[in-house]
């Protein structure tokens, strides 16, 4: 618990510290900067509702990347994963006529099968051939990419339209909103509902126990019992379809339609927030808020304060180097 | 029919060059057993410095050296998380990658005041960009040299499968660690210089197009050998080459694209024979 908390401090320390120096190079006050960031996040409820749409857009993949390292895996795959569990999410909520009742619960799954499949393969080629899942997901993470463009310029393409993207969803198929004028739906419980759910998971179920087993000391694991190719495929598939969900909650709440631009890179952000979360899903619900305000704040401070909102990546990036070391990640199963 | 055979060769040497330089930094440094995932940043590093150095002192011999630098000084923060601090380098190097694509377009902000792409800069030129080509073929063969016939290639690889036994052994596991990896970045960096200053005379963002992760499948598909991951440059060069010869076939370019990513996956599969990576590579180590 101290560790974790000293690792929010780093954390907070690298924001203000290399943000404030980036800033001040850039020719700008950094008060004015983390102001205007502030100001833009939180400043009044539609821009607090936008943060917690950011945050939900964080907290999916976060949660699908945590539940890998649980396992002492490494799902650097997560982008790829949302990608396409919101293209299965946009071409299955297009093409299945159902009531809402219905069509929600059978596109949010779309989603989650998708990005699950794409995880999967990863965990199949960790458990039947040992191969380094962080390579193979590397590796799938472009195929998706392509496989998507493919797809949405070609055979699942809108009629008529220039851009590559899919048909608008039916009502019945997009997420409802919760809060008024705004992009923020059903998705915000649904992930914080998750969440808890992945909590009681890790710490009340035999699976959780397995699950950590694997990833602490997978040498005992293995004597005491634990299937250790299962639970690889497992928690990699699980991860996979963690992130498909969030994919799909993307495009059935924000987007209302799939196109390839879908995310900025929430899987890869989903790192940094897992990390700082201490992996736990409490920790990263409060870390997917904090990086949510960066993300949805940086606008109004490249706008407002003449910052660069590139700073925000650098800020992200060093985090990860940052907690790089902690022993949850330490114990990760190197092959 | 020569001639479109000419072009074809041609374009694949283009496009496998930057390939064969990050391919070469990457099995240099996980041979000594450290993985870099950072290429991709490395390739960004050297890509974006020189272009900067180029723009400001009219020399773009000078940029491609600011660009070496930066590439080394980038990896010099994997390799000291890695070995002063024994963290899980594929993270940190994940979190390097960022730090250069994020710090690239900020700089374009902030250097060139406009974001997306620099102005344009004097470029090495015909004969500096063949240059650079051949330059990776030969460091290829240095890099062979050394590795597998020199006592400090022996080292290296000592490293890489075993550290504490070369420790034993009288080797400085740490140090040779460092260096290996910020010897590694320094010449992903050159295949950086190759696409601004080479092929093109601006940095762009995105221009490196995940080019740093094709070079990861090039290590492993080259069976973490200089000479082997050069070819396995090669060959996803030619299918880089292909896709643009082949445009307007109607084969989906996406599929040609795909092609270097699936056969990598058929690689770590091991469906291409046995892969064996360096037994301590990914694995900190700690005194």
């Amino acid at each position: 618990m101290r560790r974790g908390l000293r690792d929010v401090g780093l954390a907070i320390a690298i924001v203000i510290v290399i943000g404030g120096l980036a800033m001040i190079v850039a020719g700008a006050n950094p008060i004015d900067g983390f102001g205007q960031l502030l100001d833009g996040a939180l400043g009044n409820p539609s821009e607090i509702a936008e943060t917690l749409v950011q945050t939900t857009a964080l907290l999916f993949p976060a949660l699908g990347i945590a539940f890998a390292f649980r396992a002492g895996l490494f799902n650097i795959g997560a982008e790829g994963q949302l990608i396409l569990g919101g293209m299965a999410a946009g071409i299955i909520g297009v093409i299945v006529p159902l009531p809402a009742m219905l069509a929600i619960p059978l596109t949010l799954a779309a989603g989650a099968v998708a990005g699950g499949v794409w995880g999967g393969i990863a965990g199949f080629f960790r458990a039947r051939f040992g191969a380094n899942e962080v390579i193979a997901t590397l590796m799938l993470n472009v195929i998706a990419l392509l496989l998507a463009t493919y797809l949405i310029g070609g055979p699942f393409k809108q009629a008529g339209a220039t851009a590559s993207e899919t048909a608008s969803l039916p009502a019945a198929a997009q997420l409802p909103g919760i809060f008024p004028d705004s992009r923020l739906t059903l998705a915000f419980p649904i992930a914080i509902a998750l969440a808890f759910f992945l909590r009681w998971v890790f710490r009340r179920t035999v699976f959780g126990y397995e699950l950590r087993a694997a990833g602490d000391a997978p040498e005992a694991a293995r004597r005491a019992g634990v299937n250790l190719a299962r639970t690889a495929f497992v928690a990699m598939a699980g991860s996979g379809a963690i992130a498909g969900l969030g994919g799909a909650t993307i495009v059935m709440g924000m987007l209302h339609r799939f196109n390839t631009g879908l995310s900025p890179g929430y899987g890869f952000i989903g790192i940094a927030v897992a990390l700082v979360g201490n992996l736990d899903p409490l920790g990263i619900c409060i870390a997917s808020f904090a990086f949510g305000v960066l993300q949805s704040g940086a606008i109004a401070m490249q706008a407002m304060a003449n910052v660069p909102r590139d700073v925000i990546s650098i800020v992200e990036g060093l985090v990860i180097v940052a907690l790089a070391g902690r022993r949850v990640v330490a114990a990760r199963r190197n092959a | 029919m020569i001639a479109v055979a000419l072009a074809l060769l041609a374009l694949m040497l283009v496009k496998a060059t930057p390939l064969i330089y990050a391919a070469l930094g990457g099995v240099l440094s996980e041979r000594s057993g450290v993985v870099n995932i950072g290429l991709e940043g490395g390739l960004v590093a050297g890509a974006f410095s020189s272009v900067v150095v180029a723009g400001a002192t009219g020399n773009p011999v000078l940029g491609a050296c600011a660009g070496v630098l930066a590439g080394a000084l980038l990896a010099a923060i994997l390799a000291l998380a890695a070995t002063r601090f024994g963290v899980d380098q594929i993270v940190a190097g994940t979190g390097l990658n960022f730090v250069a694509i994020g710090g690239a377009a900020y700089g374009l902000v902030v250097i060139f005041h406009q974001p997306g792409a620099s102005r344009e800069v004097t470029n090495l030129g015909a004969t500096g960009s063949w240059t650079l080509v051949v330059l990776a073929f030969v460091l290829a063969a240095l890099e062979w040299l050394f590795l597998f016939r020199t006592p400090w290639g022996l080292r290296v690889r000592a490293c890489g499968e075993n550290p504490r036994a070369a420790e034993t052994a009288g080797v400085n596991a740490l140090a040779t660690r460092f260096w290996a990896v910020v010897t590694g970045g320094a010449i992903a960096a050159l295949g950086g210089v190759y696409l601004s200053l080479g092929e093109l005379d601006l940095y762009s963002d995105g221009m490196t197009a995940g080019r740093g992760y094709i070079a990861l499948a090039a290590v492993i598909f080259g069976r973490w050998n200089p000479i082997g991951a050069t070819g396995a440059a090669l060959f996803f060069g030619f299918f880089a080459a292909l896709q643009y010869t082949l445009q307007r076939s109607g084969v989906p370019s996406e599929l040609m694209q795909a092609l270097p990513y699936l056969a990598a996956l058929v690689a770590l599969g091991g469906f291409a024979g046995r892969v064996r990576a360096p037994a301590a590579d990914g694995v900190p180590y700690v005194r």
